[in-house]
């Protein structure tokens, strides 16, 4: 009877853990070593788990004591070698999953010799990247089949980099470096989220992994590295463009629709409210938001624009600002 | 020993006549309370504006050290001399004169001296249980707030800071406020008698102990009432969020001062009680596993838990000192936070579980009717657990980029845990094996503490292996995997405990259909809760969420429904406490049949718990063994001394 409820209850605990789609969809190299891991583990618990239910569902239908029956049961004070065996047996078991995470794990941190390297800079409540080529984005681009290694940096407090898909997760650290490294395999968009406490916006601190293949990859950070050192008005568009700013704002030269933040199209009329020259003020609204706050709008912008390398940070004021006063 | 003579509660005990006109606020209890809170506070303001005045810093009124010095440290100082609790010590250090034997402090003989500065081992067991468990309740009330906004994705009831505050706050008080306090409240009561002795070592300090407590939690609650909101950094605060955090995050840094304090104070005093008062014959080797529980619990606790006094006092000086342990702008070590909270925050872990490894132990020899299987290796493996609980905190910090190597010996470290916590597994089931199961609501909840603890403890093994780890921490399989280990496991014993213990403590019986009907709709409501946390977890739902992604709303939807029926479990359990207590039939000395000493006591037991210190003269569970006896009281014991000598 106990193998028969031990079958059963190890039929249905495997059921459930193979028939659920536990796990997300698998997008790099890293994720195929923690999900092994991951299996052999299950594997290990399942059964764990079904002979301990089946030792207690045993129990309690076999050795129930009847209503009116006061005796005690046998005294067995211990076993010596059932006690030998469940220490050693759970001692290898554990060592098995040990040493496979340790492979793993040697494997999942290797970037590789020659692994593209972008910085990740995180801040309340926000993600920016930056490409070996100086080209930044709120949105993180990166070539399929590639070795990536990611140097995150935090400017305020403690936030950490997740992609479920990726499998792989880092802190990131005010004052400290740490990396991070993925291979993507699938081509797709995925989520990037922020999973260390971080603030009132923690929940939202979320962007976009988009995974591409090589190929397009190269042209698009070529385009965008061509771009960004072209002439300040095309400079400017692709800085906007890869910041991510349509999204909160409206701005018609980029055509952007954005309705959180305030709209690009007065920045004169705001400028004015806030008694700065116009150029000082746009400056002065990216990389510090707080200091001037648009009535009715709140305080959410990010400060990671403050990051911006020096010569994309004037191409954009002068793409807000040129543009500006040409157009209006 | 000398003891036996002086324990007669008639002699000493008699209550001081009660005092009248304006000698009440003179006399130790609420009233004097409230002024001298007042006076404290004044007097802590004073200090703090005083010095910001001569040293000409602006503004005057700055509230962190307001906050820090007055509010929480000075007005809480003054609650205590206000009801009592250094008036010994005072008259004392006064060269007063002072009563050895003074015992009018002591036991309780109605319902107001559960309201007191009471020196009884008992009434401060009661006292914890009931503040504890009301505790529990705020706590849980404010899961149920957290699971409602959480029912849908995006923001419904609360804002962000409110929100955080209110998961921070569920935290903070379910394991300060209640689960560590409430196994300190059930031992607290049990151990001197299980140990045959007639109180703690020191019965004044047990009090201040306990008295610590409602401090510290209220403490945590009224953190929602200040500008800026309630501490929001998770139980963990992890600077630098609580350093620059809302105000609130200081409540939480005073609070597990006052909480801890309590804990080291409880610690110690166990300590010294199950070292120096054993009684005649009570070898270590024949102490029941609950005290071996608590004497590893009580090492953790001693050693462990000035390491958060200090993480929290260095956040603390960060924001009110302006010191730099935690800011990286000045050369703060960001992880060093992390590393000194975990050297605490892990063994807490055990604080919260040995406890209950050894109310388990109790019930589950008692109701099977046999000897626990393995005691000797049931004990060795709560040392193992004790020496390896201090070598694996890391494991908390695999993705927070602390140096790289510490992670896999930590990870080997961490795996090994499960090995002694498997022996405990398997000898409560092969203690169980062949017994005569009795289910009574006790044994329900150790049965459903062995399987949901084994769901935890084998998650846990997911979260040691390093790489599933990183796949998983910070996200709800970590809240699942704590919930499991905590509700499934602590908190199952703790409702164990109270359950078994509750004759004993009320001389009543509760209603045991009712008690079935708690383990059973909490056992259900539990699982359909936490279960699928697992799931959402894998899938990337990160923690500490205000709002998250539409594709987890289902699942969320089923959790919060689920929650609010374990939530509503709790009501069949107070009634039938608070039914019990008044109305319940009046319980036998030992309805159990158990053989441990505080059984073999009337229900409740007399002030003194024993007329004379019992002789031990076998194992505290050997059910079954023909004519075997764990200890000889009154008569037979005269009779034993005799043949001994």
């Amino acid at each position: 009877m106990l193998v028969s409820i031990a079958v059963v209850v190890g039929a249905v605990t495997t059921a459930i853990a193979y028939f659920v789609p536990w796990l997300p969809e698998q997008a790099s190299e890293q994720r195929e070593g923690i999900d092994a891991v991951f299996w052999i583990t299950t594997a290990i618990c399942v059964s764990i788990f079904a002979l301990v239910s089946a030792v207690i569902l045993y129990s309690v239908f076999k050795f129930r004591a009847k209503p009116d029956d006061d005796t005690d049961g046998p005294p067995i004070h211990g076993h010596t070698g059932l006690e030998i065996a469940w220490t050693a047996i759970p001692a290898i078991l554990v060592i098995i999953i040990g040493v496979a995470s340790a492979i793993v794990l040697a494997r999942n941190d290797r970037g590789g010799p020659d692994a593209l390297r972008i910085q990740v800079t995180a801040q309340q409540f926000a993600w920016n990247f930056r490409y070996p080529n100086n080209v930044t984005s709120g949105t993180l681009r990166l070539p399929v089949h590639r070795d990536v290694v990611l140097q995150l940096r935090a400017l305020d407090v403690l936030h950490s980099f997740f992609v479920p898909q990726f499998g792989q997760k880092q802190d990131a650290v005010p004052g400290e470096l740490t990396k991070l490294a993925i291979t993507p395999t699938k081509v797709g968009k995925y989520p990037i989220e922020c999973t260390e406490l971080c603030g009132l916006g923690h929940a939202v601190m979320r962007s976009q992994a988009v995974v591409m293949p090589a190929a397009e990859y190269d042209a698009w950070i070529r385009q965008e590295g061509k771009r960004i050192k072209g002439p300040p008005g095309q400079a400017g568009a692709a800085v906007f463009e890869n910041n991510g700013c349509g999204g909160c704002h409206v701005f018609s030269p980029a055509n952007s629709q954005g309705q959180v933040g305030p709209s690009l199209n007065e920045l004169e009329q705001q400028a004015r409210r806030a008694g700065k020259p116009l150029e000082d003020f746009v400056r002065e609204s990216i990389v510090e938001p707080e200091a001037y706050l648009e009535p009715d709008y709140p305080n959410v912008m990010p400060k990671t624009f403050a990051q911006l390398p020096a010569e994309q940070l004037d191409a954009l004021v002068q793409y807000l600002v040129g543009d500006e006063e040409s157009g209006g | 020993m000398s003891t036996t003579e002086h324990h007669h509660p008639e002699v000493h005990a008699a209550p001081r006549p009660p005092a009248t006109g304006l000698r009440r606020l003179l006399a130790p209890g609420f009233l004097r309370a409230i002024w001298m809170m007042a006076l404290f506070f004044g007097i802590g303001l004073a200090l703090v504006l005083g010095i910001r005045a001569i040293a000409g810093w602006h503004p005057l009124w700055h509230w962190p050290p307001v906050l820090a010095v007055a509010f929480l440290t000075t007005m809480p100082l003054g609650f205590l001399a206000g009801i009592g609790a250094f008036d010994y010590w005072t008259h004392y250090a006064l060269g007063r004169p002072t009563r050895p034997e003074d015992h009018s402090g002591h036991g309780a003989r109605s319902w107001r001296d559960y309201f007191r500065v009471n020196t009884d081992h008992k009434v401060i067991g009661v006292q914890y249980l009931v503040t504890t468990v009301f505790f529990f309740v705020a706590g849980g009330l404010l899961a149920m707030f957290v699971r409602a906004e959480l029912a849908r994705p995006g923001t419904q009831f609360f804002d962000p800071q409110t929100y955080n505050g209110l998961f921070s706050v569920h935290a903070s008080l379910m394991i300060f406020l209640f689960i560590i306090p409430a196994f300190a409240g059930l031992a607290n009561y049990v151990v001197p008698l299980m140990l045959g002795a007639p109180d703690m070592a020191f019965p004044r300090l047990n009090a201040l102990s306990y008295w610590l407590l409602p401090i510290a939690g209220i403490m945590m609650l009224s953190s929602f009432l200040i500008p800026g909101g309630a501490f929001a950094a998770g139980w963990t605060g992890y600077a630098p969020l609580s350093v620059v955090g809302s105000d609130g995050n200081i409540f939480f840094q005073m609070a597990v001062q006052w909480a801890g304090a309590s804990s080291i104070m409880t610690a110690l005093n166990f300590l010294v009680t199950i070292i120096t008062m054993r009684a005649p014959g009570m070898t270590f080797w024949r102490m029941p596993l609950l005290v071996w529980a608590n004497f590893t619990t009580s090492l953790l606790v001693v050693i462990a838990t000035p390491f958060i006094a200090a993480s929290q006092f260095f956040a603390l000086f960060d924001r009110v000192l302006g010191t730099d342990f935690f800011r990286p702008e000045s050369g703060g070590y960001v992880l060093g936070y992390q590393h000194i909270f975990w050297f605490y925050s892990h063994p807490a872990v055990y604080i919260m579980m040995l406890p209950g490894f050894g109310i388990v132990s109790e019930v589950i020899s008692v109701m099977s009717r046999k000897p626990i299987f393995g005691y000797r290796l049931m004990a060795l493996s709560l040392m193992a657990i004790l020496f390896l609980g201090f070598s694996v905190w890391a494991h908390h910090m695999f993705v927070s980029g602390m140096a790289p190597w510490l992670r896999v010996p930590m990870m080997i470290t961490t795996l090994l845990i499960a090995v002694p916590t498997g022996i405990k597994v398997f000898s409560w089931l092969a203690t169980i094996w062949e017994g005569k199961l009795n289910f009574s609501t006790p044994m329900l909840w150790a049965l459903g503490f062995l399987s949901m603890f084994v769901i935890g403890g084998l998650s846990g093994i997911y979260l040691g292996a390093v790489p599933i780890d990183i796949h998983t921490s910070d996200t709800y399989f970590v809240v699942a995997h704590i919930h499991y280990v905590l509700f499934g496991g602590s908190l199952f014993t703790i409702f164990a405990g109270i359950y078994y213990w509750f004759p004993k403590m009320t001389g009543r019986m509760y209603d045991e259909r009712l008690g079935k009907l708690h383990f059973w709709l909490t056992f259900v409501g539990f699982n359909a809760t936490f279960f699928p946390m697992h799931l959402i977890g894998v899938q990337g739902m990160p923690r500490r969420v205000v709002d998250y992604a539409p594709e987890f709303a289902n699942w969320n939807f089923f959790i919060s429904v689920a929650s609010f029926g374990l939530g509503a479990s709790t009501i069949v359990f107070l009634y039938n406490m608070i039914n019990s207590w008044a109305r319940g039939p009046r319980a036998t000395g030992n309805p159990w049949r158990a053989l441990t000493l505080e059984w073999q006591v009337s229900s409740p037991p007399p002030t003194f718990n024993f007329d004379e210190i019992p002789q031990v003269v076998g194992n505290p569970y050997e059910y079954g063994v023909p004519g075997a006896r764990h200890a000889v009281l009154g008569e037979e014991r005269v009779e034993e001394l005799e043949r001994v000598r």
